[in-house]
């Protein structure tokens, strides 16, 4: 699974919660290396997320953090110090997607919000998040972790525009545009399924039906000229 | 259902003298690892049907395609194509720009903290 959303969430705590020129940060996690799980060899490397994928091809150098983390990170993550919570957020973050333990996903996905979430919403997240079922609870980490690839949405726009300028916010913005609208499509087709009493995955035709209910609403782009032939 | 690729196939020859990096030869199931566990993500089986993934591709594309023309025509009167058009055309669909201008943000964020991790480490290495 590509993970292109959630380092940013997870940089983004970061960032709101230790200052970007904070050695003072830097030196807590250092610090914090001792007592946090083995994984944080290097807390200086903690600092950045990034994909190990090629979505982030278009920055600077990936650094990468190998290890697993460790059970005993989760307590970490609610403990008053932030940058702990943070690093253990972006070793859990990091890793390959092997999820070994829903709890702990819980748990990054919860300390990834941005604070522009004041407590209060994170509270309430956390809250329905720890009633999650088995299934649930992947079927949300695959909503949050999935993503459109960056360089296949950059191919693509580059091939329509013509033109080779495709900055990386345009790339970013396009790409959850277009989730969005895979989500907005996926549930209208559900809707559609639950209307003909069916069940089991979705059909094309149930497809074609929501998104001919999407044109009807308007949410999709129509085309000043027809398209005739395909 | 039509087929695609021969339409696509004839955009790619005007290109084709260069590499496929900037002609789209269109090939089936560019999306489709990722589309899978999207739509799972979104309420759909945990093994989506494989001609639910190629339809639900194609509409996709197709969708890009057509939000990226009427950038590009709101885009030349400015000049060039730029976020803002994007913007302006999911200016109706709030769920949309709320979380676009959140991506952007994040981005913004993002940078400033691989800029202080640069300086930091430059630090660092003087340090040590």
């Amino acid at each position: 699974m590509k993970q292109s959303k959630d380092p940013f969430e997870a940089a983004l705590e970061e960032q709101e919660e230790s200052p970007p020129d904070s050695p003072v940060g830097e030196d807590e996690l250092t610090s914090q290396t001792p007592n946090e799980a083995q994984n944080q060899t290097d807390g200086g490397q903690n600092i950045l997320v990034d994909d190990d994928d090629d979505d982030y091809d278009d920055l600077g150098p990936t650094i990468k953090n190998p290890s697993h983390p460790s059970s005993s990170s989760t307590p970490k993550l609610h403990s008053t110090s932030v940058n702990a919570s943070v690093s253990a957020a972006v070793t859990n973050k990091n890793k390959e997607y092997d999820d070994d333990e829903e709890e702990e996903n819980v748990d990054v996905e919860l300390s990834k919000f941005p604070s522009s979430a004041d407590p209060t919403k994170m509270a309430k997240m956390q809250a329905i998040l720890s009633q999650f079922t088995e299934d649930q609870m992947s079927r949300y980490e695959s909503f949050r972790r999935s993503a459109l690839q960056k360089s296949n949405m950059r191919r693509l726009l580059v091939s329509i525009t013509g033109s080779q300028k495709i900055s990386l916010p345009m790339t970013i913005v396009v790409c959850g545009i277009a989730k969005m609208f895979v989500g907005e499509l996926v549930e209208k087709a559900r809707m559609v399924m639950t209307e003909r009493k069916e069940s089991g995955p979705i059909r094309p035709c149930h497809i074609r039906e929501a998104y001919r209910r999407l044109k009807l609403e308007g949410k999709v782009p129509k085309r000043s000229v027809q398209r005739l032939f395909r | 259902m039509s087929n695609p690729s021969t339409g696509a196939s004839s955009k790619s020859k005007l290109g084709s003298s260069q590499p496929s990096e900037t002609s789209f030869k269109r090939k089936r199931g560019v999306f489709q690892k990722d589309l899978q566990h999207m739509m799972y993500g979104f309420g759909d089986d945990p093994n989506p049907l494989p001609e639910t993934v190629a339809l639900v591709e194609d509409i996709v594309v197709e969708y890009v395609t057509d939000l990226a023309h009427k950038a590009q025509d709101i885009g030349a009167k400015r000049g060039k194509l730029s976020v803002e058009d994007f913007l302006y055309l999911i200016r109706k669909d709030i769920p949309k720009l709320n979380r676009c201008t959140e991506l952007l943000s994040m981005q913004e964020e993002l940078k400033q903290a691989r800029k202080a991790f640069e300086v930091d480490e430059e630090k660092l290495g003087t340090l040590e």
